[in-house]
């Protein structure tokens, strides 16, 4: 008993050194640019991060920061052209995702790696039954019959609670609410079992009451089968109740990142700080992202310096002039601003 | 859905009563006495005036309509002047010809204009999408009867392949039917798969762009299958429509095509007809085609609604 106990303790151990020697994703330096944009104005510059076995990462940011290409691109889903990766490397199980053919991307994609979207009122097929939508996707990646995948399919759907699942089998999607079918979004990126779940904004479009039923039974399936998370999403409460790691990107750049405590407890960089409302002058805090004075600059607009610097208060010369690096503030926790760590700099202004 | 097309033929009902009352109207614009017209040659006054009661020429424009009316509904829509034979038995003689013609010119119409549809959306902004536009712009502009004249003096006078007119009815030599269709669908069929291609092409492309085709693909399907599962199936909606439209203006505007390969359909009806002066029969020919028309419309709009699951439920 007590020998059992010590083996499990012990391989668990070991189990979590290895998770953190190597993550399921390691994404190195992506860079992507969209035909036309200005020479070197990347929508996607540097971005590095990595998502360990079981865990979630959030990625939050204003819309236009790059968050749903950086997604996209890793699925193998963005439009190219007019996007392209120019530099970079995403590190999935030993392989890295941009250097295999579409074949293999493909039978990947709905398979190890699986996304949901911002839109379920338009992301699925108005013109099949959403139970052939499913079992199409199960079809495409197990080898087993169609009477199977059907099961399988049906197990999918009581697994993200759908009331009556064999009658909403033979339904179409325009016989569901949002909620719904989100739900059967998710039980169709479910149904193979992916190591890996992108969730892009998955509740932004949905009223708020059903938004708290979302992510929760998202949460309660990601205990269940293990799987890695990345979600994009604007709400800071959902990302201090689920995040384990954070990332936040400004306009193509990650600006600050860490674990969920550090950011919260500690943010460094004066965007991070803005999002969360915790300066008076930038707004107040209202569980979405606060409001920060200003939008995110065009490709065209882009400064060429901090990237933040029409919009933050504490901008001068050096940031008009200088992008600021990716400093490693302390271990695990690191920021994009010339005065990070602040309190160093700016004694008490936070 | 049965409500649904009942509704649709209720609508269709005053349509098909304003276009009697327009070629009725037609009837009356006609220069000179009526029944000088109906009677041709005849001058007795003893059978103009049996053709003034029976016709009740006397009687105020109303009541002359509802009989004339009264007799369309029971399929009696007159007289050829020329031929002495009714407008009817005239129409239903010709109308398989033209129906047989407008099959087959559909046929090539789609076989051509969808798949090049389809590849120069996929292919949008490549070397294949610029050559397919070209070839159908000049499918459009190219006129029936020049590219008729072309056929003709290429396939037929030179190259001694097809016949290059004179029908055969399918009953009596199928093979000689279908050689000698085939020219003249070929041109009716490519001026519309020029349409029926540019029409294709944008539909596809507005799909592609659609969130449910980036879902297909993220569950993994291969290229193939989203573009011929999920993304034609959606594009096809408004194609079929478009398909049956067309269809239907095939067999009136069947017209130039049929006189050049000397096709008796139809068209040669009426342009025989016209130039004859047996208004008998261009007045049936032109109630035939507006109930013809209504009735491809009518399919058209069911045929839309069919292909839709949203509509399709909640009619
Ligand atoms: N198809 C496209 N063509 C050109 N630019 C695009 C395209 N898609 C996205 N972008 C640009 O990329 C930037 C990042 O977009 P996105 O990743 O969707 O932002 P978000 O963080 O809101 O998800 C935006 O500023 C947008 O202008
Ligand atoms: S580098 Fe300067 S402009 Fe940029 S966030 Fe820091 S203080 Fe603001
Ligand atoms: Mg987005």
């Amino acid at each position: 008993m007590t020998d059992s106990v010590a083996t499990a303790t012990a391989a668990d151990v070991i189990d979590m050194a290895a998770q953190r020697q190597s993550p399921l994703l390691q994404v190195e330096n992506l860079s992507i640019r969209f035909d036309g944009a200005p020479l070197g104005i990347n929508v996607v510059d540097n971005v590095s991060f990595s998502v360990a076995k079981g865990k979630t990462l959030c990625i939050v940011g204003e819309s236009g920061c790059g968050k749903s290409v950086t997604a996209l691109s890793l699925m193998g889903l963005l439009p190219t052209p007019p996007a392209r990766i120019v530099g970079g490397t995403a590190n999935f199980g030993g392989r890295d995702l941009f250097s295999l053919s579409e074949r293999e991307r493909a039978d990947m994609r709905g398979n190890q790696t699986a996304m949901i979207f911002q839109e379920p009122m338009t992301s699925l097929n108005p013109a099949f039954t959403v139970g052939d939508q499913i079992i199409e996707g199960i079809l495409r990646h197990r080898r087993i019959s169609k009477a199977e995948a059907k099961e399988r399919a049906l197990e999918m759907l009581r697994r993200v609670r759908i009331p009556a699942p064999e009658k909403r089998m033979r339904a179409y999607p325009h016989e569901m609410s949002g909620g719904m079918r989100q739900r059967i979004m998710i039980a169709m990126a479910l149904a193979n079992e992916p190591q890996l779940l992108i969730a892009d904004e998955p509740t932004t479009a949905l009223d708020v009451t059903i938004q708290a039923q979302i992510i929760s039974l998202i949460r309660r399936l990601q205990d269940e089968s293990g799987m890695a998370m990345i979600l994009i999403t604007h709400d800071l409460g959902v990302v201090a109740e689920v995040a384990d790691e954070v990332v936040v990107m400004y306009a193509g750049r990650i600006v600050e990142a860490g674990s969920v405590d550090a950011i919260f407890e500690d943010p460094q960089h004066p965007y991070t700080i803005g999002l969360m409302g915790s300066v008076p002058s930038l707004g107040r805090r209202q569980g979405r992202l606060a409001t920060i004075r200003g939008t995110v600059p065009s490709a065209e607009m882009m400064p060429k310096g901090c990237r933040f610097m029409p919009r933050c208060p504490f901008a001068d010369e050096r940031c008009v002039n200088d992008a600021p690096p990716l400093a490693e503030l302390e271990p695990g926790h690191w920021a994009r601003c010339w005065y990070a760590p602040l309190e160093l700099h700016r004694g008490g202004i936070v | 859905m049965l409500r649904y097309i009942a509704k649709r033929i209720l609508i269709a009902i005053p349509t098909i009563l304003i276009v009697s009352v327009l070629v009725f109207t037609l009837q009356q614009l006609l220069p000179g006495d009526p029944v000088l017209t109906l009677a041709g040659e005849e001058r007795d006054p003893q059978v103009l005036a049996f053709l003034r009661e029976k016709y009740r020429l006397d009687d105020p424009i109303p009541v002359q309509y509802f009989a004339w009316f009264s007799q369309v509904l029971q399929g009696n829509l007159g007289i050829s002047l020329r031929t002495d034979i009714p407008v009817l038995t005239l129409i239903l003689s010709k109308l398989p010809v033209t129906i047989e013609l407008a099959i087959f010119a559909m046929i090539i119409a789609l076989a051509i204009g969808i798949p090049t549809g389809i590849i120069s959306a996929v292919r949008k902004g490549t070397s294949v999408d610029y050559a397919a536009n070209v070839v159908a712009l000049s499918g459009l502009s190219i006129p029936n009867f020049w590219l008729g004249i072309l056929l003709i003096m290429l396939i037929s006078v030179r190259w001694k392949l097809l016949p290059a007119s004179g029908f055969v009815p399918p009953t009596e030599d199928l093979w000689l039917n279908i050689k000698t269709m085939l020219m003249p669908a070929f041109v009716l069929g490519t001026g519309l798969a020029a349409s029926l291609m540019r029409h294709t092409r944008s539909a596809m492309i507005g799909v592609m762009r659609s969130d449910y085709i980036r879902t297909a693909r993220a569950k993994g399907l291969l290229s193939h299958v989203v573009i011929m599962k999920h993304a034609l199936r959606n594009a096809l909606v408004p194609i079929i429509t478009l398909s049956t439209l067309l269809f239907g203006e095939l067999l009136a505007g069947a017209v130039l095509t049929e006189q050049i390969f000397t096709i008796p359909g139809f068209g040669k009806l009426v342009v025989d007809a016209v130039f004859n002066r047996d208004y008998a029969v261009v007045q049936g020919v032109v109630l035939c085609t507006a109930v013809g028309f209504i009735l491809m419309n009518l399919l058209a709009d069911v045929l839309y609604v069919l292909a839709n699951p949203r509509l399709r439920h909640s009619r």
